[in-house]
């Protein structure tokens, strides 16, 4: 069995590599009524959520207009940001040779094996792929449960904990998310977010090979969840006879989730494009999670991140 | 919104081209052309569709029209635009993209070495082109080339949003952008810092507590709240793509804008500050210092006037005056016409153009008197008698 699996992935690889004139191969289809009956649905979402925040933005421009020390929602939320609080468009990137290297490697092995293996996966029922999904999701809730704790946002680790325990039992080990039906939907969240929780900064921008963009912080964080999981070793899953299918089927998992191509764009600045909007997002959810404090001044000069 | 199918089959088309220039060391990615097929499991016509400046074969404009066309009965074949990095660097004889009958001869070629490698089992009954924006300024050449070269033999030609002299078009949409984010580096970051603090703001008032797609999509329309907001955006986007086409250009013709031919590049150099002395130079400096220095030099009987003038949709006159097979949809309020460009359209085209009142560049793509005005046009209906 795992020879198999190993020969079909290196058939695979190599059918991917190899340096014919043409390659014609089939991507999954498009939908493109169910799509815009999805995107209608959602448009009718935003206009309710985007008059809620705009009533709340106004309210607090206004509010702030009176008062420069005036604060946002409550007494003890912090300042608006304004354009000065924003970080330079420079990022950190001490580690920028190797990081080149890496976003080559990784974008080579997507396009000739990680992409498609995960495109062939896709072909699979759609049962199917929910339950495999939801079951990684239901495993993933025990580390969330955990780094909740550590975060001390406890009404966030009892969701994460209730819906451990009804996708254990009602949803049969995890295949179904009964949880989400019962309007208590699924946030995840790792050590990564911990560190930053406890005020670590990002730390250079990271290239992680196999894994892709990353920071220093989210690669520790990384490693401290499959550490955490591989400790706990739920159902023997870590270190019994099936684990070294268990990565593997995770990753493809992920991979047939992610709508991203390597270089789908074709611009020579995608390194720099995916590099500055990963570590705005993360320095923004930053900002989320220090909502009580008053933002700190970037230091002028300072690539962003550091 | 026109009606469309449940589900469109699709095939990705990776090429080597027999042309193909050598591929510099840090554009590795972009050396295979990539086309998308849609095919019908019975013999159909074949409509080729050519994507907007800068753009790929595959994005979201380009779905639409897929979903119509293929919805409608055809087999579809969606190609880059010319001015795409990937097609630049795969199908381009020179590297410097933006002559428009060059980048014809080049999709010209291309288009007879896809459609000659398609499975023998998409049986092809007749071709006929689309293409939006520049796309569809392509598309025309495209036929007035095969008009002599017989070699496709396509036959109707619908035009999208076309612009007609390209070069004043793309001054339109450089003036938009020193007008609304600035004329440099500084109007970007002012732009980037002020987006920045608002996403920050949402995000922080909104309690979620991942930054997802969803999210963003809300805020877009929270923080696009005017028409300048707008103009910002597209001024931005076009910029973004011609950073890209006048990077691989300077490379290629090795002019020094900002590549030192002698010291190009490699994997592992920061592009970074190439990239943003880039955004700061209008298409104008494309023009001056890449595009007419690399042209003039081949063309010894060539003038910075005449490639101008080699650049407008009137080159082919003649052909979109007197051949029935040339199609045209566009809007009143087009950014990329003024009036004279309009009513040179409407004068050369008569019937043969449809002028919406609305919608603006390309808005009107995908609603349904659009897509049943192209299907018509594309299949010899138009112009339709009076109901």
């Amino acid at each position: 069995m795992k020879t198999a699996v190993v020969m079909s992935v290196g058939l695979l690889a190599l059918s991917g590599c190899a340096s014919q004139m043409v390659s014609i191969r089939t991507v999954p289809a498009q939908t493109p009524a169910a799509d815009t009956a999805a995107a209608l649905a959602n448009a009718a979402a935003f206009a309710e959520a985007v008059a809620t925040e705009s009533a709340a933005e106004s309210a607090a421009a206004e509010s702030a207009s009176g008062s420069p020390t005036a604060v946002h929602g409550g007494p003890e939320a912090a300042p608006l940001l304004t354009p000065e609080d924003a970080p330079p468009m420079y990022t950190y990137d001490p580690w920028e040779r190797f990081n080149r290297f890496a976003y080559r490697f990784n974008a080579r092995f997507d396009e000739a094996i990680f992409l498609p293996v995960a495109n062939t996966y896709r072909r699979m029922p759609s049962p199917v792929r929910a339950g495999v999904h939801n079951f990684f999701g239901n495993i993933a809730e025990i580390d969330s449960v955990i780094n909740y704790t550590l975060q001390w946002r406890l009404k966030y680790g009892l969701r994460s904990l209730e819906r451990l325990l009804i996708n254990s039992t009602i949803g049969i080990g995890g295949l179904i998310d009964a949880a989400t039906k019962l309007k208590l939907p699924g946030t995840p969240t790792g050590f990564a977010t911990t560190l930053a929780k406890w005020g670590m900064h990002p730390g250079p921008y990271l290239v992680i090979p196999l894994l892709g963009p990353s920071t220093l912080r989210d690669g520790v964080g990384f490693l401290a969840d499959y550490g955490a999981e591989y400790g706990i070793n739920v159902v023997g899953l870590y270190r019994g006879n099936v684990s070294w299918a268990l990565g593997p089927v995770n990753a493809i998992d992920q991979r047939a989730n992610i709508d991203f191509r390597y270089y789908s764009g074709g611009s020579p600045f995608e390194y720099e494009t995916i590099r500055f909007l990963y570590v705005r997002r993360r320095l923004i959810e930053d900002v989320g999670l220090h909502a009580k404090d008053r933002p700190k001044k970037p230091a002028i000069d300072a690539p962003a991140g550091k | 919104m026109a009606p469309l199918p449940a589900k469109v089959p699709l095939y990705e088309i990776n090429m080597t081209l027999p042309w193909r220039l050598p591929v510099p060391e840090i554009l590795w990615f972009d050396g295979k052309l990539r086309v998308w097929l849609s095919a019908q499991d019975k013999p159909a016509p074949l409509a080729i569709v050519i994507s907007g400046t800068g753009s790929d074969g595959n994005n979201k404009t380009i779905s639409v029209l897929r979903a119509a066309l293929y919805g409608a009965g055809y087999h579809v074949l969606t190609m880059p635009s010319p001015t795409f990095s990937g097609f630049i660097v795969s199908a381009s004889s020179t590297g410097v993209a933006g002559d428009l009958m060059q980048d014809g001869h080049d999709l010209y070629a291309a288009m007879q070495e896809i459609i000659a490698h398609l499975p023998r089992k998409v049986r092809i009954t007749d071709i006929d082109l689309l293409g939006f924006s520049l796309g569809g300024a392509n598309a025309a050449i495209v036929k007035s080339i095969d008009a002599s070269e017989g070699k496709l033999k396509l036959h109707r030609v619908v035009m999208i949003n076309p612009p007609v002299s390209l070069f004043s078009s793309v001054g339109r949409l450089d003036r938009l952008f020193s007008a609304t984010i600035g004329p440099g580096e500084m109007g970007v970051d002012l732009l980037y810092r002020r987006l920045y603090a608002q996403l920050a703001n949402l995000y922080r008032a909104s309690d979620r507590l991942e930054l997802d797609e969803n999210f963003i999509l809300t805020a877009a329309a929270v923080t696009l709240k005017t028409d300048a907001e707008f103009s910002q955006a597209i001024a931005l986007a076009y910029r973004l793509q011609l950073v890209d086409m006048f990077f691989i250009g300077d490379l290629y013709a090795k002019t020094g804008v900002v590549i030192d031919p002698e010291h190009r590049p490699k994997v592992g150099d920061s592009l970074e500050d190439i990239q943003r002395d880039l955004r700061a130079k209008p298409f104008a400096d494309y023009f001056t210092r890449v595009f007419a220095p690399y042209y003039l030099k081949r063309r010894p009987e060539a003038t910075s006037a005449s490639l101008i003038a080699a650049n407008r949709l009137d080159i082919i006159a003649d052909a979109l005056r007197s051949d029935g097979d040339y199609y045209a949809q566009t809007n009143s309020n087009d950014l990329i016409l003024n009036r004279r460009e309009l009513d040179w359209l409407q004068d050369t085209l008569g019937s043969r153009i449809v002028v919406y009142d609305h919608g603006g560049h390309l808005g009107e793509i995908g609603d349904r008197q659009q897509v049943a005005d192209m299907l018509d046009m594309l299949a010899g209906r138009w112009p339709r008698s009076a109901p």
